[in-house]
């Protein structure tokens, strides 16, 4: 392990074609920025730019270890790079371009992998461009464009000029779900301020988990909840068109208005919503109470009306799985609208049933190293393909100092940073890969603190 | 693997002359005469100095930007370079004039090699091979090779050369344009050396392993264990001992008997960072070991009790190492552009 200072920082650059790659380049190397930067570019010879350098390169990946895509490496890198570091005019920064269908990881992983290049050079920043109004054809379906989100330490969205307000705020939801640990910016002609992309530093991890409070919480199975006071009698849930046929929905007593009661009413919302559903037609009679899963179905058309017969009065909490707002529904009773006395919303368990997502865990206390090494090693040797990338921020017993880690796929880079000092120690990670257990991760994490 | 300790022994290096390029250092190579040393600095020129007194004789050009090999035709005379103008030049020693410019094929020329019998070179620029004569005349272009050519080396009589490329190495006759043989490695080959008989191919590689490869059957011996990725081999003028880098120990494979499948290597300690250059002497059993921390080791090889010779540590990481023709000098250059030849005494 070498200390990141005496390394020179590369950054790597992807993006499709068209995202605005060579506009950022050319804008990098004619800005006057007093910095030397070496850009190891695609189908290009070399060149010299006053202080800069521009360097061909040709795409040439190597596997390593019988074809384990986690070992891949790019060769030509590592030949360009070993040379470039013999030159006696040292370089502030290189950058590399990756072409538009290029997988970020051999690139990444170059510099873990060779020895030479990581006594040299460290990983900076994986820099994404994203053409904010092109990738909606690309992001559903292209598994590069989505790898080329989830690698990323930073997230340009170019083009902004061309897409409206709205879209961009759901295209910016849509990449958070799916990469939460990137910075996102925006910008347009690929406008953007230098120290925005070069020499980022990469650890950004504490400043990811702000970004997005509810991404530290645990996930639930249902959106919203509303508390109602009601008195016995009958009411009516009224629900209008909405984007499913069906909605699930629980109705569970609620001791009091205090905390301890809120928290307990929704953990038997938590254990309804994994029992069977019971299918409910209009008209029917909502069933009340814990291990009562109402599945409510729709009319075909127009409104659907389900009664809810209330014998004890009190409070009670309805759980929904979607926003009642998406159904335009609300409960009625007989001569009144009772209106909830609070309600909440739920990140969802999966926002858009994404196959790349993101988890991110903390845990107070210290680990204990063996047994978070035995744990790593064993995760990635089982789903190092699928897990693309992981930064951590680490507890560890006996040590004063934060241990800091990032990794991609498989491959690991860490050192101790700043003592803990009067902070409180615990164990931040983020997980950014393919089909990740939210569960098994936090177990698993869980599992190494020191007893 | 054993390990064995070795007391520190008397130096008994001697420098004879030292300079200071100003350059990191890239190519470094006797003339086969033994009267010239050449250096060719990453910058770019190639400097020429009296193998006697370190005096310079000749700076030559070399490449606009950047050299990155050289070698010696078997006549002291010419000297042929490589680097990044995607050229290749041949240089009249004496005078210190260019005698031809060739085009290699891409814009990084990264090996050369001139034959040490007859007259032919070969220069590799990415996946393009080419072989010239000595007067700059292309005699043949082969056909792409499957990967970027990382290495070139000529059999001891010149029959054939072989290539290392990702996917292992091929093997030519110069004669011939149409590949001898291919030894498949899903790998990238990063080096090879032949042993001085023709019997052995050895290869280092980026997935940290040696291989064997039986010149005539194609056989291969693998040597897993590696620290890192090898490129360091050197081969002892007998082909009895493959002197292997890829990590802080000199490892030993012994190719004597049944050669070194499941045998146990000599396994050097003394290095404290990664080995980048080992150097058996031409006719000699003293090995010569340079690293990243500076320092070259001169060791005594045998199979009992190899020894620790001599040692000196250099300001920068060792960035060559030739010995002399006559083997009793060997010529060390380092990253901060330190050349120095040293008598073995």
């Amino acid at each position: 392990m070498n200390t990141a200072e005496s390394r020179v920082p590369v950054t790597v650059l992807t993006g499709f074609l068209g995202s605005g790659k060579t506009t950022l380049l050319n804008r990098i190397l004619t800005e006057n920025h007093g910095k030397k930067i070496a850009v190891i570019e695609n189908e290009f010879g070399e060149v010299g730019i006053d202080n800069d350098l521009v360097i061909g390169a040709e795409e040439e990946i190597f596997e390593m270890n019988n074809g384990c895509i986690c070992c891949t490496v790019r060769g030509d890198l590592i030949r360009i790079l070993g040379h470039l570091m013999k030159r006696r005019d040292k370089f502030d920064y290189i950058m590399i371009e990756t072409t538009g269908m290029a997988d970020p990881g051999p690139v990444a992983q170059t510099f873990y992998v060779d020895d030479d290049m990581q006594q040299k050079l460290h990983l900076d920043a994986i820099v994404t461009l994203v053409d904010a109004k092109h990738i909606w054809e690309h992001i559903d379906d292209s598994d590069e464009a989505k790898e080329q989100v989830a690698f990323a330490d930073v997230i340009l969205l170019n083009k902004i000029d061309l897409v409206a307000p709205g879209d961009l705020e759901r295209l910016e939801a849509r990449i958070k779900s799916m990469n939460s640990m990137a910075k996102i910016y925006r910008s347009r002609d690929a406008v953007v301020e230098m120290d925005k992309i070069l020499n980022v530093g990469g650890f950004d991890l504490e400043r990811a988990l702000e970004i997005d409070p509810k991404f530290m919480e645990p996930e639930y199975p249902f959106e919203w909840s509303g508390i109602y006071q009601l008195n016995a009698g009958t009411y009516k849930w009224m629900m209008g068109d909405g984007p499913d046929p069906a909605m699930g929905a629980a109705l569970l007593p609620l001791a009091n208005m205090g905390l301890a009661a809120q928290e307990a009413t929704l953990m038997d919302a938590v254990l309804t919503f994994s029992e069977d559903e019971q299918a409910l037609v209009a008209g029917e009679m909502m069933r009340l109470g814990k291990g009562q899963y109402n599945q409510l179905v729709l009319n075909e058309n127009g409104e659907t009306v389900f009664n809810v017969a209330i014998e004890q009065p009190g409070y009670y909490q309805l759980f929904t799985e979607h926003h009642p707002d998406e159904f335009d529904a609300c409960l009625r009773g007989a001569d009144s609208v009772p209106d909830p006395l609070k309600t909440r919303e739920y990140k969802p368990d999966h926002e858009h049933d994404e196959e790349v997502s993101s988890v991110g865990i903390t845990i107070p206390g210290d680990l204990q190293l063996e047994k978070l090494n035995g744990w790593l090693s064993q995760l990635l040797r089982e789903q190092g393909q699928d897990i693309f990338r992981m930064k951590g921020v680490l507890s560890v017993r006996g040590w004063d100092k934060r241990f800091v880690f990032q990794a991609v796929h498989m491959l690991f880079d860490g050192s101790p940073d700043r003592p803990w000092g009067a902070e409180r120690r615990q164990n931040k990670m983020i997980f950014i890969g393919r089909n990740l257990d939210r569960d098994a991760l936090e177990n698993g994490f869980r599992e190494c603190l020191a007893s | 693997m054993t390990r064995r300790k070795h007391k520190r022994a008397q130096p008994s290096l001697k420098a004879v002359w030292r300079v200071n390029i100003d350059d990191h250092p890239i190519g470094l190579a006797w003339s086969p005469d033994g009267k010239r040393l050449a250096i060719a600095g990453v910058s770019g020129p190639i400097t020429l100095f009296d193998s006697a007194d370190g005096a310079v004789q000749r700076v030559l050009r070399g490449h606009a930007l950047d050299t990155m090999a050289i070698s010696w035709h078997k006549d002291s005379r010419l000297l042929a370079s490589v680097g990044q103008d995607g050229k290749a030049r041949l240089w009249d020693a004496e005078t210190g004039t260019q005698t031809s410019e060739m085009s290699g094929g891409a814009s990084w020329v990264e090996r050369v090699a001139f034959s040490p019998v007859g007259d032919w070179l070969v220069s590799a620029a990415g996946r393009k091979l080419r072989l010239w004569n000595s007067s700059g005349e292309l005699i043949r272009e082969y056909p792409d090779a499957n990967s970027t050519i990382t290495d070139i080396k000529w059999r001891y009589d010149g029959v054939q050369f072989a290539i290392s490329a990702y996917n292992g190495v091929v093997l030519y006759d110069p004669a011939e344009p149409e590949p001898l043989r291919r030894f498949e490695w899903q790998g990238s080959t990063l080096t090879l050396e032949w042993s001085p008989d023709g019997k052995y191919i050895a290869t280092g590689d980026q997935d940290s392993t040696v291989h064997f490869w039986i010149a005539d059957t194609g056989k291969d011996l693998q040597m897993w264990g590696y620290e890192t990725k090898v490129l360091e081999l050197a081969w002892s003028f007998s082909s009895r001992y493959l002197a292997t880098g890829g990590g802080t120990q000199v490892v030993i494979w012994d190719c004597s008997g049944a050669g070194p499948a499941n045998t146990r290597p000599i396994m050097l300690e003394g290095h404290q960072h990664l080995i980048k250059h080992l150097k058996f002497q031409r006719q000699g059993m003293l090995l010569a070991s340079g690293g990243n921390d500076g320092l070259l080791a001169i060791w005594k090889v045998k199979k009992k009790k190899t020894a620790l010779l001599a040692d000196a540590v250099f300001k920068a990481p060792i960035a060559n190492l030739a010995w002399s023709p006559d083997d009793r000098c060997i010529a060390v250059s380092d990253e901060s552009g330190t050349l120095s030849v040293a008598a073995i005494q």
